[in-house]
């Protein structure tokens, strides 16, 4: 579970978030709506640790990731925009050292149980990740995170870039995960995958969160139109 | 750490540049190690005929005068150090050749540098010049991006998330990339010692595990001084810059500035000055009061007294034997007086330079590797001192038997046969043993420990502040 409360941030006397409070339940997908600019990297920077709030409070199923920061980040999984791994190892590879890094030994079975359930064909999985295409990286970044049994997930634009069967292969992950129990944030560009996989959605317009709504109230059109409407006023 | 160390190694076994570069050191490396092995078989062999030459040459006197074969004299030569294939220090300077005559103490002649066909600031190939210079070069180059690359790819952050520390990373790579730069130097020097297997000793071994221990220290310093600027420095090309700076101050400018500092310090007199200071003190001797003449007048009174004679004709020995002896002796009193203050100079100069280590460890790197290696200084003043020591019992034995083999005063004419001079024992190099090295160069390690203590407490607390974005 994932509690923001009344949190703010400014850098360089300018609000990048406003007072924001928002709470990600076990099991749900929440995705952040916004411009460039809108605050959604900061806030998802500030609940991964990296950044500090000036005023409120983030909680981690309980955790303050400012000052419980590594207990906060064994239960964390994060994708980036751009998942960069080490183009000299294979994707196979990749996951083995991320996970070592973590601490977790996996068979090599179970390592490649995680890439096939991550969407990454046999044939890629010894290719070296160079070779890869960004839909690829980003299962494979997928993968580093579900090996770990995060039990949040912050997804900052994780389908940009990707061709609409990745995405759609994404969009399946994400429910996965969260059937599973898993609290997910997903800051996005893209209203329809927003709409399409998140249980809520939150605008974020200048670093305050302008409009809260529940995926199943609105149609795609509808939210492109709230969204819209949020962006030119 | 240890999944992070293997992972620069399969980076680096991995990029194929990085391969080729890798490839072309190790040849390099090992042809450097191979030349300084020839060149060390090329000198020993030198060495050996020309010892064997000048000996027999003296062993071929059939009759001579004492005095006269004093003036004939022999020469010694500078034997090969193992090690001084892979750094010659100063030998290429020093010169290998010293003529050991009556009266005068002569100077090293036919220096190696002096004798090269093409010159080359840096000298020639040996396996130091490498290991100090473009090692440490490669080194830098692998280390100032490990940070911002990790850093810029937005990787560092996933990193971090997967429960590494900062610190355990960037040590890991440095230890990594450090892991590198040993096996080169390990490789070089294994290489190197294979050739040399029929003559390696304790001593030698010891000496090699130092030499080790001393590059691996620096090569620790450089990867983690690098990788602490390139955590410090957003743009890797400024901290490339800034490390490139560095080692090129360190190498290049800091020693040649400390050396002509302490030059200034505890100036040496020059060779004329040094030459007519030892001539003056020998005729007039060494309070001034003492001329040689004077000298001379007193001891024959003194021997006349000593065997109860009042004429030099009536002495049962040659008196010129013994005059000669002790205006020998005399000019060994006036030698160990100039030459001491020499050495002391010399010694004081050392000391000063060992200082520059606090600022600069290249410099302790170099003096050690010297010195241990034995081609420093200390190795070169601890041969001539043996030299010296050689001549004056190469002397006094022709001395004695001009005074003593059976002649009388002023005969001149008188030989000695071909048994003595096949009983004047040859000339047999005695090494220095390590241990006096170690002592000498105790300061360089320290210096180099310091700046692994700096550099190591720079890469566990210099993470302290610093952001992941």
């Amino acid at each position: 579970m994932i509690e923001i409360s009344q949190v703010s941030k400014s850098f360089k006397g300018q609000k990048v978030v406003n007072n924001l409070t928002l709470t990600v339940n076990e099991g749900e997908i929440v995705g952040l709506l916004g411009a460039n600019g809108a605050g959604k990297s900061t806030t998802l920077n500030m609940v991964l640790g990296f950044l500090t709030p000036d005023a409120g409070n983030i909680s981690i199923n309980g955790l303050d990731p400012q000052r419980q920061t590594q207990e906060v980040r064994k239960q964390i999984g994060y994708i980036p925009e751009n998942v960069n791994l080490y183009p000299y190892l294979s994707g196979l590879e990749n996951l083995d050292y991320f996970c070592s890094l973590a601490n977790i030994a996996y068979t090599k079975n179970q390592l490649t149980d995680f890439l096939l359930q991550c969407g990454l064909q046999e044939n890629a999985w010894h290719k070296r990740v160079g070779t890869y295409s960004k839909g690829m990286r980003q299962k494979v970044g997928i993968a580093i995170a579900y090996a770990k049994k995060a039990k949040v997930f912050l997804l900052d634009e994780p389908a940009s870039g990707l061709d609409p069967l990745a995405s759609n292969e994404l969009s399946d992950l994400l429910k996965k995960l969260s059937g599973e129990g898993a609290s997910i944030i997903m800051a996005s560009h893209d209203i329809f995958r927003v709409k399409e996989v998140c249980h809520r959605i939150g605008i974020l317009k200048s670093g305050n969160l302008v409009k809260e709504l529940r995926s199943k109230d609105v149609s795609a059109n509808e939210l492109e139109q709230v969204y819209l409407a949020y962006m030119k006023n | 750490m240890w999944q992070i160390i293997t992972n620069e190694w399969r980076y680096l076994s991995r990029t194929k540049s990085l391969l080729v570069i890798s490839f072309s050191f190790i040849i390099i490396l090992l042809a450097a190690a191979w030349l300084g092995y020839k060149q060390n078989k090329v000198h020993e062999k030198n060495y050996a005929e020309a010892k064997q030459y000048v000996r027999a040459e003296w062993e071929s006197i059939k009759e001579m005068n004492p005095h006269g074969a004093a003036h004939y004299g022999t020469y010694v030569f500078k034997p090969t150090q193992v090690l001084s294939g892979l750094d010659d220090g100063v030998n290429a300077i020093t010169g290998n050749v010293l003529r050991v005559e009556g009266h005068v103490q002569n100077e090293m002649v036919h220096s190696e540098a002096s004798q090269m066909q093409s010159v080359s600031k840096f000298g020639k190939l040996k396996g130091a010049l490498l290991l100090q210079y473009i090692v440490p070069l490669l080194l830098i180059f692998l280390s100032y991006h490990a940070i911002n690359s990790e850093k810029q790819s937005g990787r560092l952050k996933m990193l971090i998330f997967q429960g590494s520390r900062l610190r355990t990373l960037v040590v890991g790579k440095t230890i990594a990339i450090w892991l590198y730069g040993f096996s080169l130097l390990l490789l070089t020097i294994l290489v190197y010692l294979i050739f040399h297997a029929a003559t390696m000793h304790t001593d030698v071994w010891l000496r090699t595990f130092l030499l080790l221990f001393s590059y691996s220290v620096y090569y620790f310093i450089l990867c983690g001084l690098t990788l602490f600027l390139s955590l410090r420095i957003q743009q890797a090309a400024v901290a490339l810059t800034c490390m490139l700076t560095l080692w090129v101050v360190w190498s290049i400018f800091m020693p040649n500035i400390l050396q002509s500092a302490v030059s200034a310090w505890h100036p040496l007199p020059s060779r004329n000055v040094f030459k007519q200071a030892m001539k003056e003190d020998r005729s007039k001797g060494i309070d001034g009061h003492n001329p040689s003449e004077e000298r001379e007048k007193e001891f024959r009174k003194e021997v006349l007294a000593k065997y109860g004679v009042d004429s030099v004709e009536k002495l049962p020995i040659n008196i010129d034997g013994l005059l000669m002896q002790a205006d020998e002796e005399y000019g060994n009193i006036v030698w160990d007086k100039h030459f001491g203050e020499l050495r002391n100079t010399l010694a004081q100069q050392k000391q000063s330079y060992q200082l520059g280590g606090i600022i600069n460890p290249f410099i302790s790197l170099q003096n050690a590797s010297m010195g241990f290696a034995g081609s420093d200084n200390y190795h070169h003043q601890h041969y001539l001192l043996q030299v010296e020591t050689y001549r004056r019992m190469f002397i006094k034995m022709l001395n004695d038997k001009h005074a003593f083999g059976g002649s009388k005063s002023g005969d001149w004419d008188w030989k000695a046969d071909n048994a003595f001079f096949k009983s004047v024992p040859d000339f047999e190099y005695q090494e220095s043993p390590i241990q006096t090295s170690l002592t000498l160069y105790l300061t360089d390690i320290a210096w180099l420990l310091f700046w692994f203590t700096l550099v190591f407490i720079l890469l566990l607390f210099g993470t302290h502040k610093l952001t992941v974005l």
